[in-house]
Parts: structure tokens; sequence; C-alpha cells
């Protein structure tokens, strides 16, 4: 059976089957996540020769390694031999060479043959151990913007700074925060497994109007907890950044959405910046760096949630990544990467885990009401009870920018932003996001 | 190291035993008062974690955080919890690891049902209680849970473990 695609994408509502069915997925991972530039990970997370990281890259299980000449490759993990995925799923070091476990063919670091046994046996038959082919193969493009590597499947399309566009500034302004100008993955990965399609998450990651209806139990418990406090108390970052949610629909209507070409996008920062004796610190470190000017301009760039379309969604403020996995049409895996400011005070990482650990964690006291509403749409969405998913709020009324456009933050004009994306990718159009 | 006698053994399991029931009726504010007014409730996220600060967890929350949990918990529009988290702890090999002047560190291993909604999930592991004697009470300095599976991707865990 084919499947219509154009006559389920329209610039102000999506049918619901673009998240219920397993045909469409499967057609996602070939035409979005076969396409696009994808996250990978940190420069940082394979520091020495030898060192890989695995991950998935839509559903082809891939491998970043650092070779002997310091670069990073990223290459699927499958031997082409027999086809093992050559090193274990994780990170670690496979020391000078990768060794598959299964007949000991062994590779360089970048992936090209090197030896293999009974190599004799090889003569006079039509197996070439001098062909590419059978060296493992690497992905189509690799990339690396200040440290954060990205790849490709595809050999055609825009060049990685294209591709990210105004969301580049974001990646920038992560790593400028740091008194030395550079990050690095640091204190584990969290791990949550949601159930519901991928493209509901990133929805509602510049979703403001759910947040005081969705956490409502956690903004309320935050505010009942300050409020028990002694008079003049002042107010715990814990609770900051969990009362947060609770502020009313005029006060994200003030924010800024932006929207750019490819689906990417970024919210205003929610939080005004911290004035604790953590953040003193921390400014006061980046100023002793940079100087009061340039500090004072970084620290301007505020920021909450990055799209970076479709694969993950910077926290530059708190200094985390979240990768977002497709694991099937209605599970989704999220992993959350935190990062240390290289030259920041200690305690800048420490309150960087403590926002993870209460914010994104799986026991985070905010994502399992998100996760309870993502997976009351995923149900709801099978159902007979309608055929379409409305994106009209303030449709329209966006402003135009280079390569973009903007909103105020009340608008749903990121989903329709990001449907304007998702359609270019699988070939059709749903027209223009305004 | 031994319980020095049968009633301290029986004491101090008595005491996990409490611990872990007011924990399946949700008798929060009960639970809270167990702690030292510094005790902190800690499931690492990785096997042998040695630090909670520096390192991720999968709850790390001293009284402030707890606090805020429990209130949640018993919110109305705690959608999440529409019906909410039903546990049971079984609790056993009881064993006490070392003794101070002032208390004790005592492991356990726990298995733990949870139901909700539509799914039963199982957790265990080991659960190292650091328990300090404060007027002829134990309190918890320190709740470690090391799950088995503490570095697998997780669903939502919503109420202490």
């Amino acid at each position: 059976m084919t499947i219509d695609l154009q006559a389920l994408v329209q610039p102000d509502r999506v049918h619901k089957r673009v998240y219920t069915d397993p045909a469409i997925f499967e057609l996602e991972m070939d035409r979005v996540f076969g396409q696009a530039w994808l996250y990978v990970g940190h420069e940082s997370q394979v520091p020495n020769t030898g060192d890989y990281f695995t991950t998935r890259l839509g559903r082809e299980p891939v491998v970043m390694v650092r070779h002997t000449d310091g670069e990073v490759h990223v290459m699927y993990n499958r031997c082409p031999h027999k086809g093992a995925k050559i090193v274990p799923d994780g990170s670690g070091s496979a020391g000078k060479f990768l060794r598959c476990l299964y007949h000991g063919w062994t590779f360089k670091c970048d992936g090209s043959l090197l030896s293999v046994p009974l190599r004799s046996g090889y003569e006079d038959t039509r197996l070439d151990l001098k062909d590419p082919q059978y060296s493992v193969r690497k992905v189509a493009r690799v990339a690396s913007h200040r440290g954060f590597v990205f790849a490709s499947l595809s050999a055609d399309g825009p060049e990685l700074g294209e591709f990210l566009g105004g969301v580049a500034t974001s990646l920038d302004n992560f790593c400028d925060r740091a008194p030395d100008g550079e990050v690095e993955v640091a204190g584990g990965v969290q791990r949550v497994i949601q159930r519901n399609n991928w493209k509901i998450f990133f929805e509602n990651l510049h979703d403001t109007i759910h947040a005081v209806a969705t956490h409502e139990s956690s903004w309320r418990a935050a505010k009942e907890e300050f409020e028990s406090m002694p008079a003049g108390t002042p107010k715990p970052f814990e609770v900051v950044i969990v009362d947060g949610n609770g502020e009313p629909l005029d006060f994200w209507e003030k924010l800024e959405l932006k929207g750019y070409d490819r689906g990417h996008g970024f919210m205003e920062g929610i939080f005004v910046p911290p004035t604790d004796p953590v953040s003193r610190a921390y400014v006061a470190a980046l100023e002793a760096s940079q100087g009061a000017a340039r500090a004072d301009e970084i620290l301007r760039v505020n920021r909450h949630n990055t799209i970076v379309y479709p694969s993950c969604s910077p926290h530059t403020s708190f200094q985390q990544i979240r990768v977002i996995r497709p694991l099937s049409v209605d599970r989704t895996l999220v992993e959350i990467f935190s990062f240390r400011l290289k030259g920041a005070p200690e305690a800048t990482f420490q309150r960087t885990l403590k926002y993870t650990n209460i914010v994104n964690s799986p026991s985070s006291n905010v994502m399992p009401d998100d996760l309870e509403a993502y997976n009351r749409v995923q149900e709801g969405l099978t159902s007979d009870g309608g055929d379409w998913v409305s994106m009209h709020r303030a449709a329209g009324r966006d402003q135009a920018l280079p390569g973009g456009r903007a909103s105020n933050g009340n608008s749903e004009m990121p989903a329709r932003n990001m449907f304007a994306a998702w359609a270019s990718y699988m070939g059709v159009r749903a027209g223009d996001a305004e | 190291m031994n319980f020095s006698n049968w009633q301290e053994q029986q004491e101090i399991s008595g005491f996990l035993f409490h611990e872990a029931r007011l924990l399946d009726e949700h008798r929060w504010d009960e639970w809270q008062r167990l702690f030292t007014p510094d005790g902190l409730y800690w499931v690492p996220l990785v096997h042998g974690q040695a630090d909670h600060l520096n390192h991720a967890s999968l709850f790390c929350e001293d009284a402030l955080l707890r606090s805020m949990r429990a209130r949640r918990l018993d919110q109305a529009r705690a959608y999440s919890q529409q019906p909410a988290t039903r546990t049971v702890h079984v609790l056993g090999n009881v064993a006490l690891e070392s003794r101070s002047d002032t208390g004790c560190m005592v492991r356990s291993a726990f298995m733990l049902l949870e139901w909700r909604k539509t799914e039963q999930r199982a957790f265990g592991g080991s659960v190292l209680h650091t328990l300090e004697r404060e007027g002829g009470e134990w309190r918890i300095r320190m709740k470690r849970i090391d799950l088995v599976n503490c570095d697998a991707p997780h669903e939502a865990l919503q109420v202490f473990m």
C-alpha cells in the first residue's frame, strides 16, 4: 500500500498517522534521519587514541573513534567480514587497533583494514583485501562544530554550518560560556524511555503553553515548599527551576521563539540569570578570563532549549544536551549528557548535575507529567475520535528572519516550522510555515 | 561484622521494615521524619558510584527535594499519579556493615514491585543505610540504593524506592 504523504501534512495541521503509522516511521528513518546532519557526540568523549563511543544514527549502529592522528572518525559498527558489531555498545578504549571478536580481523582506528588471519587463504579468490569494501565503512559525512560531532548518512546535502543555520549560535554560546572557551562531557549519562513518537517530544520542547497546565503538580509543590520556609529565605535554586513552569500565560507570551529552516529553533531563557554565590563565582571566572564586556555579551545570550532537528536539544545555560533517539513509532529514547565548562569553578558543574537530576533524569519531578501527556496523546491518536492534530495557534502571524521566522512565546510556530522541515525531508510540501 | 545479639538485629530489621511500610503506604511525612536534618536519599546512576556531587544520579535528594517530591505526589493535578503508583517492598539479607560511636551502617537486599495503570515493574538491589541514634530513636543519615540495573534506560521513576 502506498502512503499519500502529501495528504497528511498541511501548513497548520497534520494527520494523526504521522505519529502512529509504523510504515511512516520506517520512511522517516530513510528520509529524515538518512539525510539530516545528526548529533553523534562530543569530541571529549573520545580524548585518546583508540577511545570509542557507540550510538545510533537513525537505525544504524555507529561508533565514534579517535584515530592515531588525532582525528575523530564515525563509522558503522559492523565488521566487513561476517557482519559482527566490532566494539560493544557503550564507550571505552580499543587500544591502538579495532579487533573483531569473531575471527580477529583487525582495523586501524580510522577503520582501514590492517590484517586478517590466514591471509594466504584468500589468494586467488574473488576477495581482494585491498578493496576498501573490506575496511569498516565510514558514514557518508562527518563534521565538527566546536567539538560537537555531527554525521550525515547521506553524501549529499548542505555543509554542517549551513545546515545548523541560526542555531549554530547556541552551540557557540554553549562553549563561549566556559572561561577557557571549551566544554567536556562529564558526570555520566541519564537515559529515559518514553512511550511516544519522537516528534511529540520535539514539539513539546518549544511548547510553552503546556507548562502551566501539565506541570501544575510540580510548580505548586515548589511554591508551597518556598512558602513554608522562614520569611526572607532566598529562593533556593531547586525551587527556582521547578516553580518557573508556573508562570502565567502572559509571561510565556512575551518570550521570543525563533524557528529556522530545516526545523531548528530556540526559545528565549525563562530564568533570570541567578545571583547566588555559585553563579557569582562563575561570572567572576568568566570575567577574569574574557573581560567584563565580553563576559556580559556571552551571558546576554540567554536561551532555554534549543532544537537541532531531528537529533538533539542543547541547553546552553545549564550545560547539557539531550539526544533524541527514535526506537519505534511509539517509543523514544532520550539520553542526557552533562558538560563541564573548562575553567569554571567545580560548583558550576555540580549545579549542572543538580539541574539534570531535578529536571531531566528518570526520577525528575517535572518530566513524569510530560511523559503522561505524551502517552495520552499517543494513545488518543490511535483512536477514531478524530484525524487531525492542530498547530493553528498564531498561524499567519510570524515575522520573517533571514533563514527562519520569529514569533511570540505562545505561538505554535515551532511545531509548524518542524513540520515544514519534516515534509521537505519526506519529499512533500507542507506549504509555508506562516 | 555481626550484630551483637538477636535483639539488636530485631531492632534494626524492624526499623527497616517500618521504613519500607511507610513508603508502601505513602506515609511520606512520617518517612521524611526518619531522616536526620542533613540526611541524604541517594540512588546512584552507575555501579560503584563514589560521588553524588560530581556525577549524575537517579535520585539525589536532600530534605528540600524529598519534601518537594512528597508534596508533588500528593497534588490533585499530579497527572502522572492518576492512578497513584502502588508498591510493595520486600527486604532481606539484613547485615551489619560497620559500627561507629553514634550509629551503624546496615546493608540489606530489596525487591520492589511497582504497579501503575497497566504495568508492573520490578526493581531490586542492595540498600546501604547509614543510621544514627538520636534520643533513643534511629535516624537515617544516608539511604543509598544500588539498583542491579541502575545504568539501564528507565521510564519515569516517581515514588521513593
